[in-house]
């Protein structure tokens, strides 16, 4: 009946980080995509996500201007591209990763979450995302240099209370 | 190729991203540099923790049940085309999966290992479109295997790996290269993963493929010939395959 609702909906409450701001920022993109589905071109997925994920935007501009900071990629922090990833991401837990994951910037994890939990192409994440493949490519590989090093910041931090 | 380069091409070759020379280049520099291979080994863990352990938010039942009250409203007041074909799902992903399966079919080369893939494709579809994926639906190995076994003149090897996040779902009956075969349904994710399995005469090297959308992974050992289709994304089948090889 209502095909990638869930899609949808995982963006949206991945990208507001809120159960409430996600359900009103997906009723609202989802009856626009009905509205304007005469204008459907290929896949519907990435179709109806580049409209939730406009939604949200639009939504994050209006009530939280400052979380779409993160949207400029020049502002983002330039990044030893040599240096190895950390270890620290095989023994995380469940809540951790989430609330590493939730902090990271926007465009990283919208990048992160269209890849990992939609599978979805580069090509697509550039549609929904519109910006060029190489951006999307920069944006996974400094998205996940970040979580790695929050992580590791994270394990670090934990460590001395550990007991086992 | 420079350290540099393979860094940067390490993520699209995770990400299964990489054409076909680009990841030739790269799995040679990946043989000869330790780092590099502990890099990439790094990157599909981080991957991989997110894919097992981010949350996946599904949209709350009352959310669907307010959208389905407004949406069929419309329709009936302005019919169109458009509108019609939206609000019969079921035709539309029939129409979808007829033509993934058609250009699937076309796309394939002919040859003995293609006219399998495309026999193995065309079951996995047409087991996911009528939605009957499994004669047997069981999540215990100890009882797909017989149930199995008395119906065929083998005996299928049943792989219990759901320590690594794939779910036995069950199994069924297929006719395949002019044979019966046993296949067996697994679960990771939202994706279904069909393995079909018959007698071989020989071993052969794991071979993947990649059709419109389905992956098909492929090998033969222990006298039993393996092949894999699934929506699920190529390195993780490609782990799965070499799961199911590695089982006793």
């Amino acid at each position: 009946m209502l095909p990638h609702l869930d899609a949808a909906y995982n963006l949206a409450r991945w990208l507001t980080r809120n159960d409430h701001d996600a359900e009103d920022v997906v009723q609202e993109a989802v009856l626009r995509a009905y509205r304007f589905f005469d204008g459907l071109r290929g896949e519907a997925r990435p179709w109806l996500l580049a409209i939730v994920r406009n939604s949200c935007l639009s939504w994050l501009q209006v009530n939280r201007p400052a979380e779409l900071a993160g949207f400029d990629d020049r502002a983002a922090e330039p990044i030893d591209e040599t240096s190895p990833e950390t270890l620290a991401v095989r023994q995380c837990d469940r809540r951790i990763l989430n609330e590493a994951l939730a902090a990271l910037s926007a465009q990283f994890r919208e990048a992160l979450i269209l890849r990992e939990l939609e599978d979805l192409s580069y090509k697509d994440i550039a549609r929904i995302t519109d910006v060029p493949v190489g951006t999307v490519m920069s944006r996974l590989s400094r998205g996940r240099r970040l979580l790695a090093e929050s992580l590791q910041a994270i394990s670090n931090a934990a460590a001395p209370q550990v007991h086992k | 190729m420079t350290r540099e380069e393979a860094h940067k091409l390490l993520h699209a070759y995770v990400d299964g991203e990489l054409d076909a020379a680009k990841t030739l280049e790269l799995e040679a520099h990946l043989a000869e540099n330790p780092a590099a291979r502990a890099a990439c080994e790094r990157l599909r863990e981080m991957s991989a923790a997110i894919r097992d352990r981010a949350d996946y938010h599904v949209a709350p039942p009352a959310l669907a049940a307010r959208l389905r009250a407004s949406v069929p409203a419309a329709p009936q007041k302005a019919p169109r085309l458009a509108w019609r074909r939206w609000l019969k799902p079921a035709a539309a992903f029939a129409a979808v999966a007829l033509l993934t399966w058609v250009v699937a079919v076309q796309t394939l080369r002919p040859g003995e290992d293609e006219g399998i893939a495309r026999e193995v494709l065309a079951s996995h579809v047409r087991a996911t479109l009528a939605n009957r994926l499994f004669d047997v639906p069981s999540s215990d190995q100890h009882a797909v295997k017989p149930w199995l076994s008395t119906r065929l003149a083998f005996s299928p090897p049943v792989a219990d790996v759901s320590a690594h996040g794939f779910e036995l779902r069950g199994g069924r009956l297929d006719y395949v290269g002019g044979q019966s075969v046993a296949v067996l349904v697994y679960q990771r994710r939202q994706h279904t993963i069909d393995v079909f399995v018959w007698p071989a005469t020989a071993e052969k090297a794991q071979q993947a493929l990649t059709v419109n959308g389905f992956n098909v992974e492929s090998f033969a050992r222990g006298g039993m010939s393996f092949w894999l289709v699934s929506d699920l994304n190529r390195n993780e089948l490609r782990d799965f395959a070499r799961l199911v090889a590695a089982a006793p």
